[in-house]
């Protein structure tokens, strides 16, 4: 609205600019030839000067003024010859064109060029506001921030990481779990973080870098299903595929029923055995989430909570308007039960239910999911 | 406060139209109140601009994301300094600040016009608006600031570092005074060319506006110069680069036309001359600006390049150029051609003057262009760098440096070379002299030093004797000189200090191609060199976080000829994390008119850093030259006889000339 009312100012303010010297009546006006004896009789003044000074010699002064003299005599012959010019009815047309053309150019031309909606956004308020309000990317520089103050803050880094490795910044989520490893020491979540957020770096190449850290997960558990995946898929590159098929065959045998990375680790195995390619997965796997939400689970300072929350609100609303996503489903029952809302997790739990149709085979994941969570749906 | 800014462009826009279609009009026909429009325009369309340029400044200084220009470069790390500069660091805001200064000065035109004959102000504030529109056109249609982001990034992705440096907040601005400076005189040129006469106020204000646009350009490239000197690590001054070059030809030109409005003015010669050389100058000015942001260079100041962007310049190029020499070609021979002088006169010698200097313009347009033509003709890629310069540019300026000493004492119409030469006998004798001693106390080989070196005081000296001359010392009693010293013109101040300013550049120039010492070595910590006498200890590497960068500082102690400490002196390799790009930041200290310069390399294949270092003797001269010029004009645009009155409207002015009809 503001806006509104300082362009139109602006436009008034130049429109009377124009108009202002065709209203105002005209006075007596000095021949053009003035003008030039002005510049002549300045020009003298200077001779008288310098000859008053002893710069120039009087000969050559009066030499000089000779000279000036005899263009002075020119302009007066010069000017009789012209007579005043007479103002011309064009000329107001002109002016009035001229007037109404200040507005039309400009408004038309703004309306072509222009966002007039769209608000200024200084960085300092956007950091400021409530966090509600705020996007992932605010979300993430209120993050930084706050890690740059407060550099030793491991929780920080440890919920930055995946989120880090969600936005595609992977230089910068491998940054995050190295200093969290630095500051608190190896855990197998961070060294397999570490891993993929390297990997992923190099588009999917296993280095000999990641390699190391999916190594050391396993040797901090065994079990972890993204160490192992990882490891494989290194051993696929490698050329090894004899034991990477092992390796992703063993993962499917022994991880439970509910583990994202069943998914993965079958359209590996397929891949290989040359089966016809699933399409690829989005993204370096759906685990990120969990992690994410897993490490926001250990937290409770309180800018953060409420980073998580307005993160969890977010996945919350997407849904509501695009109710066709199992997976968000599932990460949203799991975000809620992790925040300890129970209540909310059944029924985002129902509302996933009756989304993805009661009796179609998502729905019925979504509930074997929940369960493996200790969350039934009440009918 | 961003919308606002992107309005104000567009209505500026609105406003450039109408100041190159009204008061025109208004001079055509003899309406005045058309022609008083022009006036009002002028000043709306600068405030607008300038309106306009504060809302993109404000985006910067707030990080606000949301405008595409300040995502691309800026950054919410960078230090408010960087920010502030980073509008103009980039090809849409340097175009911003460009048509900025040309309303700037369209609107001095109108503000300090009064005493311009009211056709000529007119037709003055149309040519200016019609180069105005062009170039809000340009901006609005390939090059717009306020472009915007929808949703807004939360981080930007900073300015080149290379550009994080104070330079970037003196070098454009003053570069750009001095470019869009010349359209003034570009602009009188060219309203004479339409009105088909030359006013006497013409002459009165062409030099000026000339002068101070010759003030700023100066000031631009030698800030330019210290700035690639410092910044880039490579210890040189002046590269010939083709972007270097295209200031430097308005730079020449521009120099040219001052030297000739000088005749203009006081002799009313060499009228069609000057005309032509001030559309030369502002040609050269418009074909800097369009080899630097079409793309057709590739250098740090492209920035982004877009072919478009390139296309849409060369239009404007070629309709302002064009059309301005073809309105020559159609109209000069309309005007009244001025007075005659004597070849030996102060005219004489400024006519010289214009021919060594356009023919040195000349020179360097050809070794810019010619790169550029072989490419587009043959797709094969040449570089004419410093050994065609020093074949072709170097012997057309020394016999024009060797006549600088003379013009000031020829008199004007007729002079006396002869009379001239014995009074510049002291000068001569002492200028051989350091020569000679240059090649006895120095370097018995180094011939080409004792010349320049030579040419240098020749110059110096010369300049001097002007004033000393003038003022009458030795000649007179003291208190005669004083009162002589305080009644001369300021210009002939003007005149001394800036071919002055020549000499110490030219003495600073050949001091450090001559004498230089320079050492490039790979050092462990510990290790001990010596340059020209001063000998550097490296301490070891040190590392540091800056704002928005970190950094790897290789500090040395300095020690003196004679023993004494100097101190330390330290260069630094900087790693920009948001840009992910190295830059290096050279060491300097100055111990009297001398640098040492040291630069960091990488590390070789053993770990020890490969150093630089430099003895630069009298380096600094060559930008305090640079300075000297500058004062030299800011002295001559202070000469009172720059201030004419406008007439008075109601006095019929009748020339009474009790003593001059002779």
């Amino acid at each position: 609205m503001w806006f509104w009312i300082v362009a139109a100012l602006l436009t008034l303010g130049a429109s009377l600019a124009i108009l202002l010297p065709m209203l105002r009546a005209r006075g007596p006006r000095a021949a053009a030839g003035a003008y030039d004896i002005e510049v002549y009789r300045d020009q003298l003044a200077e001779v008288d000067r310098d000859a008053g000074r002893g710069l120039i010699r009087p000969a050559e002064a009066d030499e000089a003024r000779a000279e000036i003299g005899r263009r002075i005599v020119r302009v007066g012959r010069a000017e009789s010859a012209t007579g005043p010019a007479a103002a011309s009815r064009s000329g107001r047309l002109l002016a009035s064109v001229a007037v109404l053309a200040v507005p039309l150019v400009s408004w038309s031309l703004y309306g072509v060029l222009g966002s007039p909606d769209l608000p200024p956004e200084p960085l300092s308020a956007r950091l400021a506001k409530n966090p509600a309000n705020s996007t992932i990317d605010e979300l993430v520089a209120r993050a930084e921030r706050h890690l740059a103050a407060v550099p030793s803050d491991v929780r920080g880094w440890d919920v930055l990481a995946p989120i880090y490795v969600r936005m595609n910044r992977f230089a910068d989520a491998a940054n995050a779990y190295s200093t969290a490893i630095r500051l608190a020491g190896s855990t197998a979540q961070r060294e397999a973080g570490l891993g993929e957020a390297l990997a992923a770096e190099q588009g999917g190449m296993v280095s000999a870098d990641a390699e190391a850290a999916f190594r050391k997960a396993l040797a901090l558990d065994p079990k972890d299903a993204k160490a192992r995946f990882f490891l494989a898929t290194a051993e696929a590159q490698e050329g090894r595929s004899d034991e990477a098929a092992r390796s992703w065959q063993a993962m499917l045998d022994d991880l439970p029923q509910d583990s994202p990375w069943r998914g993965a680790a079958e359209e590996a195995l397929a891949a290989l055995t040359g089966k016809p390619p699933a399409p690829a997965a989005a993204g370096p796997a759906p685990g990120p989430t969990q992690d994410q939400v897993a490490a926001a689970s250990s937290m409770s300072a309180g800018d953060r909570a409420q980073m998580i929350e307005a993160m969890v609100a977010r996945l919350d609303g997407d849904l509501r308007k695009k109710p066709d996503d199992p997976e968000g489903w599932r990460r949203l029952v799991r975000s809620y039960m992790v925040l300890g809302r129970k209540t909310d997790a059944e029924d985002a739990l129902k509302r996933g239910v009756a989304a993805l149709g009661a009796d179609s085979a998502a729905a019925k994941e979504l509930d074997r999911f929940a369960a493996s969570l200790g969350l039934t749906r009440t009918e | 406060m961003v919308e606002t800014g992107h309005f104000a462009l567009v209505l500026a826009f609105a406003m450039a139209l109408v100041q190159s279609v009204v008061p025109i009009a208004g001079a055509r026909t003899g309406d005045e109140r058309l022609m008083a429009i022009g006036t009002p325009a002028a000043v709306t369309g600068f405030l607008l601009t300038a309106l306009s340029f504060a809302a993109l400044v404000t985006a910067y200084v707030q990080s606000d994301f949301s405008v595409a220009n300040v995502w691309e470069n800026s950054h919410s790390l960078q230090p408010l300094i960087y920010k502030i500069t980073g509008t103009w660091g980039n090809h849409e805001g340097s175009m911003l600040l460009w048509v900025l200064i040309l309303t700037l000065f369209g609107c001095l035109v109108a503000l300090f016009g009064g005493n311009l004959p009211p056709t000529l102000k007119a037709t003055v504030l149309s040519v200016q608006g019609w180069i105005g529109a062009a170039f809000f056109l340009f901006i609005l249609a390939t090059s717009n600031p306020f472009v915007r982001l929808n949703p807004a990034p939360i981080e930007g992705r900073e300015l080149n570092p290379v550009l994080q440096d104070l330079g970037l907040a003196i070098h454009p601005p003053l570069l750009y005074l001095g470019y869009v400076g010349f359209s003034i005189s570009f602009s009188f040129a060219v309203a004479a060319l339409i009105e088909g006469r030359i006013d006497a106020a013409w002459a009165r204000w062409v030099r000026p506006w000339t002068l101070l646009a010759w003030l700023c350009l100066t000031g631009g490239i030698s800030m330019g110069s210290y700035w690639a000197y410092y910044e880039l690590g490579w210890g040189g001054f002046w590269f010939w680069d083709p972007v270097e070059n295209a200031s430097f030809m308005p730079w020449l030109a521009g120099t040219a036309l001052l030297h000739s409005a000088i005749v203009m003015e006081k002799r009313s010669a060499l009228k069609i001359w000057t005309i032509l050389l001030a559309i030369l100058t502002f040609s050269f000015s418009l074909l800097g600006t369009f080899l630097v942001r079409s793309g057709v260079l590739t250098s740090v100041h492209a920035f982004a390049t877009d072919p478009s962007r390139g296309i849409f310049i060369l239009c404007i190029l070629t309709l302002f150029i064009g059309g301005s020499f073809a309105l020559f070609a159609f109209r000069a021979q309309t005007l009244a051609a001025g007075g005659l002088f004597h070849p030996i006169s102060r005219e004489g010698a400024l006519v010289l003057n214009n021919l060594f200097l356009t023919t040195a313009a000349a020179t360097v347009l050809v070794g810019t262009l010619y790169p550029l033509v072989i490419e587009a003709l043959t797709r094969d890629r040449i570089s004419v760098g410093a050994p065609f310069f020093e074949l072709t540019f170097v012997p057309v300026m020394v016999p024009l440096l060797l006549a600088v000493p003379f013009g000031p004492m020829l008199a004007w119409k007729r002079g006396d070379l002869y009379a001239a030469g014995q009074r510049l006998f002291a000068a001569f004798s002492l200028a051989l002299l350091a020569g000679i001693g240059v090649l006895l106390f120095i370097d018995r080989t180094a011939v080409f030093a004792a010349l320049g070196i030579g040419l240098a005081a020749w110059l110096l000296l010369g300049a001097a004797t002007d004033l000393v001359l003038r003022s009458g010392i030795g000649s007179v009693p003291a208190h005669v000189v004083w009162r002589r010293v305080v009644g001369l013109p300021r210009s002939v101040f003007g005149t001394a200090l800036a071919h002055m300013g020549l000499g110490l550049t030219l003495l600073g120039i050949v001091s450090v191609n001559t004498f230089q010492g320079e050492k490039i070595v790979a050092m462990n910590p510990g290790d001990n060199i010596a340059v020209s006498g001063y000998a550097l200890h490296f301490e070891g590497m040190k590392a540091a976080e800056g704002p928005n960068y970190s950094e790897n500082r290789g500090v040395f102690d300095v020690t003196a000829p004679d023993g004494r400490s100097l101190g330390t002196i330290s260069s630094a390799k900087r790693f920009f994390p948001a840009r992910q790009m190295p830059t290096t930041e050279s060491g300097i200290r100055t111990f009297g008119l001398g640098q040492l310069y040291v630069s960091l390399g990488d590390p070789d294949a053993s770990g020890a850093m490969v150093v630089r270092a430099w003895w630069k003797p009298l380096v600094v001269l060559i930008w305090m030259g640079g300075v000297v010029m500058m004062l030299g004009a800011a002295v001559s645009l202070l000469d009172r006889r720059l201030r004419v009155g406008a007439p008075s409207r109601r006095r019929k002015p009748v020339p009474k000339l009790a003593d001059s009809s002779s």
